[in-house]
């Protein structure tokens, strides 16, 4: 250990405290630097973009050309369903991503820390969910742009008609990005509330899992109803076209899923006691 | 300064803190003593706002924690040891922590160089030992160089020149006016660091005085004496006001008398005295006497009928 300074340092020439204070950007900093500076989120990140292209590489190295000249829209479709296959497995990572991000805080006990720098709380579970969110949306948005370059001349290469990047397939890659952005926030809602990172694992995998599932086991016809209300089915709207709901309307039922977990999250933390 | 009215924290039928009542002022270091399970850290936890009491308040600089709009300039806080995020560095952990109140590196790499962690700044907090983890604690509750710090048994696991350090800065922050907090349940290091001390006893506040008036309060100063003529002594001895006990055949503990009295009564009466002895009761024995009955887990006394 290296020997200690003189006490007289503690008061500090580099402390303005008369305009000094909490702020809005400097909590979402804050979380930016707590983001950044683990290793399970590099991790995770870097998963994320292996998986991606890698099945996306896969997919398009099997793929033959139709036998009748494809239309537009078919060749578009192809293009989005090769560049966000991967999207099935990263939500997965990015759900465990999503629990940890703010179960680890109570499980090392740097919540105590986190809280009393901003004892309001509410602006600590915002801004986390906020960071979280973009950096998720960049990661998954270049990931899905990356598998797309790479796949095309190997889909060339078969003899396939590639898609060119126009707005529609834009429109395609920012939903599926985005739907990993709304399952990362529903499983930090789920994290939140669980304050415990098995637990919050387990039910955000589930939900993805394991629910959908059993919903589909029921025979009855409601059972079906509520299979594609659930995040996992409905959110998939968002990037391919001919699902259940339209994309706005898959919008709207991820929307809502973030606010039934995040709502009472955000009312838990306020009032227990860390 | 911090003023406690009525505090109380009650975990279901647990009762933490019952109704404590204190101020702890600047300028001194105010300890905060009592066995374990007293209350003193969910007192300190409700100091800085992370539990709710379920009645009463606690107030800092004359506001309530969560009102400040700059909390780590008002109060720095060492509660448990690791409540910080093992799987980031130190570095790190005090940049982020600083971020939301614009703290920058400057003053981070300030408290790692006033902590000593210079060495292991980069590293991850998980492989810290207790020592080190300690320093950081303390590292980030100097962060927004506050008015107010609040430090939940500072010296555990220190190497004993961290703990003169701790001594010193304590001493050293308090000179500059500040008002500084800090539990133990080590009476001897309560005596060697605090000014004032506020004594816990199952969540009440038993003794709210300075070192020096606790000492005095409660513990007996007696003298000891030792004579083959034991029990003529302890005759001549009696008074109201006077206690005697007889510690073994030729040993005597006197109580309301001074060694002087005692010598010259023998003195005066032909006795002759093997030892005169003034024992002073110490910060040590003028607690467990105040928590006697406060302690919450008792431990037994091993008896060898208990070791057989």
């Amino acid at each position: 250990m290296s020997t200690l300074a003189q006490p007289a340092l503690a008061r500090s020439s580099h402390i303005d405290a008369s305009n000094r204070g909490l702020s809005a950007t400097g909590i979402v900093r804050s979380e930016w630097i707590k983001l950044r500076s683990l290793r399970s989120t590099w991790w995770s990140f870097s998963i994320i973009v292996l998986i991606q292209v890698s099945i996306a590489v896969l997919f398009a190295l099997t793929t033959s050309p139709m036998a009748t000249e494809p239309t537009t829209q078919q060749v578009t479709q192809a293009a989005v369903s090769i560049s966000t296959l991967g999207v099935l497995f990263s939500q997965l990572v990015i759900a465990v991503l999503g629990v940890l991000v703010i179960s680890g805080e109570y499980s090392t006990g740097q919540i105590r820390s986190s809280f009393m720098a901003v004892p309001n709380r509410l602006p600590v579970l915002a801004a986390k969910a906020l960071v979280f969110a973009v950096a998720t949306f960049v990661v998954a948005l270049v990931a899905i742009v990356i598998s797309y370059v790479v796949t095309m001349p190997i889909l060339a290469g078969n003899g396939v008609d590639a898609a060119p990047l126009e707005p529609s397939l834009w429109l395609s890659f920012f939903g599926a990005a985005g739907y990993l952005v709304f399952i990362g926030l529903i499983s930090l809602g789920i994290g939140a509330a669980l304050r415990s990172t098995a637990g919050g694992i387990a039910a955000s995998l589930g939900l993805l899992l394991v629910v959908p599932t059993i919903f589909q086991l029921i025979p009855a016809e409601w059972a079906g109803v509520v299979a594609s209300w659930l995040p996992g089915t409905a959110g998939q709207s968002l990037y391919y076209t001919g699902s259940t709901f339209e994309p706005w309307q898959a919008l709207l039922v991820m929307l809502g899923w973030v606010a039934v977990t995040l709502i009472p999250a955000a009312v838990l933390m306020k009032r227990r006691d860390a | 300064m911090i003023e406690a009215q009525s505090l109380t924290k009650r975990y279901g039928q647990r009762t933490a803190v019952d109704a404590a009542t204190f101020t702890v002022r600047p300028g001194k270091v105010t300890g905060l003593l009592g066995p374990n399970g007293a209350g003193k850290s969910t007192t300190m936890r409700m100091i800085v706002g992370l539990d709710r009491p379920t009645s009463g308040s606690v107030r800092v600089n004359g506001h309530f924690y969560a009102e400040h709009s700059a909390p780590l300039h008002e109060v720095g806080a060492l509660l448990d040891a690791k409540a910080i995020h093992s799987g980031r560095s130190a570095y790190n952990h005090l940049l982020a922590l600083g971020a939301t109140h614009g703290i920058g590196a400057a003053r981070v790499r300030e408290v790692i160089d006033l902590t000593g962690l210079q060495a292991v700044a980069g590293k991850r907090v998980g492989g810290f030992s207790l020592g080190m983890g300690q320093r950081l604690g303390i590292a980030a509750a100097l962060l927004g160089d506050p008015q107010t710090l609040i430090l939940d048994e500072p010296i555990n696991g220190l190497d004993p020149e961290g703990v003169l350090w701790v001594r010193g800065l304590l001493k050293h922050l308090a000179s500059e006016g500040r008002t500084v907090l800090l539990s133990s349940h080590l009476m001897s290091e309560m005596a060697m660091t605090a000014d004032h001390i506020i004594v816990f006893g199952r969540g009440r506040v038993i003794a709210d005085a300075p070192v020096a008036d606790v000492v005095g309060q409660g513990a007996v100063t007696s003298v000891r004496v030792s004579s083959p003529q034991a029990a003529e002594l302890a005759r001549l001895l009696a008074a109201p006001d006077v206690q005697v006990t007889s510690a073994s055949g030729s040993t005597l503990d006197v109580a309301g008398v001074s060694a002087a009295t005692i010598g010259g009564i023998a003195a005066s009466n032909g006795l002759v005295l093997h030892e005169l002895t003034t024992v002073t009761g110490s910060l040590e024995e003028a607690y467990l006497r105040l928590t006697a009955d406060e302690v919450e887990y008792h431990t037994q006394s091993v008896t060898p009928e208990v070791v057989r």
